[in-house]
């Protein structure tokens, strides 16, 4: 490897050298030397309330993000037959306080140039926001102002209802979004907190008593994290917080994250939902996977990096690559607090359907073991997963969102400066071992959503599975 | 395997690139102009220089994250495709990973997403870009990758490749247009809004019946005439050394040669003498109302008051088109405006969704008032405030970001001949005025548009003013192949 002063030189000082050298362009060039990973720092605090505070500084740019996050989420607060209650509440923290109508908050937010955002996924919520430092102060105190005193408006609450009904209407008419909706409730069930989705019915019946109990219930600080990255000191932070939250008192505790065992698994089964005249056909292949507690995490990043986590991982490289039958598959693990799902699949040509089941369940069986795993596969996967982590921390908002995980899932504070280790110190016996164990081929199911009357005659034919006819909610048909 | 690839130019042409070859080491003693941000805010510093065959370089040291960012913006794009021949420029977005002349197929992901980085293309009417975020001691590798696909890419072409990105296009198309819920309004109001033979009257992704009729020496020739570095950008921007980078970006781009002289399509401005009105029958649940005015490009100043424009109408729940519709009346779930800005043109849509028992008839109606109120009184100050205050936040953001920044560079070296562009942009967006906005609504949103209603099947009486809407039915690519 050439040295930079070299380089320079040669290129200073003589003309002619550096064009006439030859340039073995087949060989790529090495790479420098790995750059330090610099993992930002941070301090902790609590409120008087008890919410935690996290806090970490970045002066490069005047930006500052800031949010509060909530441990639980629909899982946890929603009640049956009430699905969507968290996120209409938090969309409703938008709609006005006692102090401004739902027209000022937004006029006052963009006048500052910036939005709050507020939403609950199934394990955490958030309210955030990113502004420049010098509206830091000014859209903190909006965000107060829409966490402790919204008023909920009926007609607010009657009217991202209506809009909602319409979003679930024109989900009916797009493939992936009908898988997304049915492969939960296929592998976890309707009781399951996983398998729980958001229905007409369930949207109907929301009052606006729900949501102002809901509110009740699940903003509170004893639950709480408030992460600031960026352009502010704790100093400088601590007090426009304190200040900003102060009639934000203590209350709520940490939920337990409780989920009922899944079901025993099932023979491998083929769910056929029909989407007449689909162009394609949206696979979803899994069944219930470890939480992101397991010890088995670092194996399992590896083993789906070579599986279906890259563009050149196994699952593309075949299906897309080679074969042509997609414009992109892939597989992931959803690693919650819970039995999370695997979930392998991707759009299909629909004419290529049963071909494409065929190269998936290949992949399946090759990485549980009948395509061993080569020297190369490993160490890309683990240069890759690596590697990737610098970028993780480029932006304000990236930042808080790796700091805010740490919270959230109970991992330790060197974290970050442990990873490179425990990927690294993953074998190939490892990958394999939570293959076999996570990959189980003969216990999967398998959602395809697309044109019945094209593709299943094809896919029965390839006698990998039987076929069990679902609708677009998910619920059975017939069995054949 | 290079005289393949030269004995194709012109002799003036050859004549230069081996001059460039010989001269290559004075072009690393490049004539930077250096850039200063003019304000705290625009704080963006780069040095740009060309090559002696024709590349443009911009740098943009920036240490903060140890990761460099690689853009080669080529200043190709559909609308250099000619009639029958259409698809190329997107085609090649997909062989510019396929392998080139010294680099195996799969070498360009390994040494990029393998290494944690990452790798992609885009593809649009006026360019094609390529670019990767790579750990900032893989720059070395990327540059090598960028220069054999730019200099050695058809040594590795073959039939049998280009058939299989095709197919991968054609899946694409599946993915994107054919299987997505009002995936095909676009190029419904592309053909009504662009004659025939204009050249952005055909989508970037291209007939599917052209891609299947170009021969091989037809791709090939594309791709020797637009891919050369005379018409390429290459932005570098992150944790880099630039001495260092200038060497590297010498060393391997440097002998590459000059391509032939490229004339550029004449690209009329469009205009609609009268409405078109048309309707299309969609696998969907719900109509959609599409309202679409030809305006204008890149080079028109007039593109900032038209983006304040579309602010003032619709976004924001204050906005005039969202509180009317969406919010007080509730005819509306949902309402998009945008300025869309190509090099040459533009146009500036409205879409709108409809709530349950409401239709589309009304919603144009309220809409056209409401437009019509805004061209007669113009926006107030307090509108044209609100909608230009996130301009520095959004600035500022983007320089988090080292891809960003590279779009942002080239964009503006590549349109305007000034990678220090951003700053033009940034104080123009910033000093439209309520009498701009205006002006602009006036001169642009006419009667001359293209109204289309995408209805559920079967459905036709649900468009707007369905009696004078004229119908639209599938193009030949529609049908669902190989199905036997």
């Amino acid at each position: 490897m050439r040295s930079r002063i070299a380089v320079a030189l040669a290129l200073c000082l003589s003309i002619t050298a550096s064009a006439q050298q030859v340039l073995d362009r087949k060989k790529a060039p090495p790479a420098g030397a790995t750059p330090a990973l610099h993992v930002p720092t941070w301090t902790k605090g609590t409120l008087p309330n008890g919410a935690d505070l996290i806090l970490s500084e970045k002066h490069d740019l005047p930006l500052i993000s800031f949010s509060i996050t909530f441990l639980g989420g629909d899982d946890q607060f929603e009640t049956a037959g009430r699905e969507g209650v968290a996120s209409l509440t938090a969309a409703l923290l938008s709609e006005g306080t006692k102090t401004r109508n739902g027209e000022a908050l937004s006029n006052a937010l963009q006048l500052l140039g910036t939005t709050i955002n507020a939403n609950v996924s199934g394990e955490t919520g958030t309210i955030s926001f990113v502004s420049t430092t010098a509206k830091f102060g000014a859209t903190l105190d909006i965000l107060a102002d829409m966490l402790l005193n919204s008023t909920f408006p009926a007609t607010g609450l009657d009217r991202l209802r209506g809009q909602r009904l319409v979003a679930l209407t024109q989900a009916r008419a797009q493939p992936a979004a009908i898988a997304s909706r049915v492969f939960p409730r296929i592998v976890f069930g309707s009781d399951h907190p996983y398998g729980r989705v958001v229905t007409e019915q369930s949207l109907k019946a929301i009052t606006r008593d729900d949501v102002v109990a809901f509110h009740k219930a699940y903003y509170q600080p004893g639950r709480a994290l408030i992460t600031v990255v960026g352009d502010t000191t704790p100093a400088a932070a601590k007090p426009i917080i304190e200040k900003a939250l102060a009639s934000w008192t203590k209350g709520g505790d940490r939920p337990t994250f409780n989920y009922p065992p899944v079901t025993e698994p099932r023979a491998t089964t083929i769910f056929l939902v029909d989407k007449p005249g689909a162009a394609q056909s949206t696979f979803a292949i899994g069944r219930p996977g470890p939480p992101r507690s397991t010890p088995d995490f670092y194996a399992l990043q590896v083993m789906n990096t070579i599986l279906g986590g890259m563009f050149q991982s196994r699952l593309n490289a075949n299906i897309r690559e080679e074969k042509g039958y997609s414009y992109g598959v892939n597989s992931n693990f959803a690693f919650g607090k819970g039995p999370g799902a695997f979930r392998a699949g991707g759009d299909i040509v629909t004419a290529k359907s049963d071909l494409a089941l065929v190269e998936f369940m290949k992949e399946l069986r090759g990485i549980i073991g009948a395509r061993p795993i080569t020297d190369d596969e490993l160490s890309t996967a683990k240069d890759a997963l690596i590697q990737r982590l610098p970028a993780t921390f480029a932006s304000v908002s990236s930042i808080n969102g790796a700091i805010t995980t740490l919270w959230t899932q109970n991992l330790p504070d060197d974290y970050y400066q442990q990873y490179s280790k425990r990927i690294a110190a993953i074998s190939r016996d490892d990958v394999l071992r939570v293959a076999k164990q996570y990959v189980t081929v003969n216990n999967l199911d398998i959602v395809i959503v697309g044109d019945r009357s094209v593709i299943e005659a094809p896919l029965k034919a390839t006698g990998l599975a039987p076929i069990a006819v679902y609708d677009i909610e998910g619920n059975p048909l017939s069995t054949q | 395997m290079r005289a393949k690839f030269q004995a194709t130019i012109a002799a003036a042409a050859l004549i230069a690139a081996v001059t460039a070859a010989q001269t290559v080491a004075v072009s690393a003693q490049p004539q930077a102009t250096r850039a200063a941000a003019s304000s705290d805010t625009l704080r963006l510093p780069f040095e740009t220089f060309t090559l002696p065959n024709g590349l443009t370089v911009i740098l943009s040291p920036d240490k903060t994250t140890p990761t460099v960012a690689v853009n080669v913006w080529y200043k190709v794009g559909s609308k250099n495709e000619v009639v029958g021949r259409t698809g190329f420029a997107h085609l090649f977005e997909h062989v510019m990973f396929t392998g080139s002349g010294n680099v195996p197929y799969g070498v360009h992901d390994k040494y990029t997403e393998g290494v944690g980085g990452s790798n992609n293309g885009t593809t649009n009417n006026d360019r094609t870009t390529y670019y990767e975020t790579i750990p900032s001691n893989y720059l070395e590798s990327a540059l090598w990758l960028e220069a054999d696909r730019m200099g050695f890419l058809l040594d590795a072409l073959d039939l049998a490749k280009l058939n299989a990105q095709r197919d991968i296009v054609k899946n694409e198309r599946r993915q994107r247009v054919d299987n997505q819920p009002y995936g095909r309004a676009g190029e419904i109001l592309t053909h009504a809004m662009y004659p025939a033979g204009h050249p952005y009257s055909w989508d970037v992704i291209g007939s599917m019946a052209d891609l299947s009729a170009a021969s091989e020496e037809d791709v090939k020739d594309f791709f020797r005439l637009y891919y050369a570095p005379n018409n390429a950008f290459l932005a570098i921007v992150g944790d880099f050394d630039a001495a260092q980078a200038k060497a590297w970006v010498t060393k391997y781009f440097g002998d590459i040669p000059r391509g032939k002289p490229i004339t550029r399509p004449k690209v009329e401005p469009v205009t609609l003498q009268a409405e078109k009105r048309l309707v299309y029958e969609d696998r969907v649940q719900v109509p959609r109302l599409y309202l679409d005015w030809p305006t204008i490009g890149e080079n028109n100043d007039d593109r900032f008051a038209l983006d304040v424009l579309a602010t003032i109408l619709a976004g924001p729940r204050t906005a005039r088109i969202t509180k009317a519709l969406v919010y007080d009346e509730q005819t509306a779930s949902a309402v998009q405006v945008f300025q869309s800005t190509n090099e040459d043109v533009g146009d500036f849509a409205v879409i709108l969704t409809p709530r349950p028992g409401h239709d589309l008839t009304n919603l144009e109606a309220a809409t056209d008032a409401i437009i019509d109120r805004l061209k007669k009184e113009g926006p107030t100050a307090e509108e044209i405030q609100k909608a230009t205050a996130g301009e520095e936040l959004n600035f500022v953001r983007s320089l988090e970001s080292n891809l960003g920044k590279a779009f942002r560079l080239t964009d503006g070296a590549g349109y305007h001949g000034d990678a220090g562009y951003f700053r033009t942009e940034y104080k123009k967006t910033l000093s439209v005025t309520a009498d701009d906005v205006k002006r602009v609504a006036n001169r642009y949103l006419t009667s001359g548009r293209v109204v289309l209603s995408v209805v559920p099947m079967g459905k036709l009486d649900q468009a707007a003013k369905p009696d004078q809407s004229t119908r639209v039915t599938e193009y030949d690519e529609k049908k669902p192949e190989g199905v036997k």
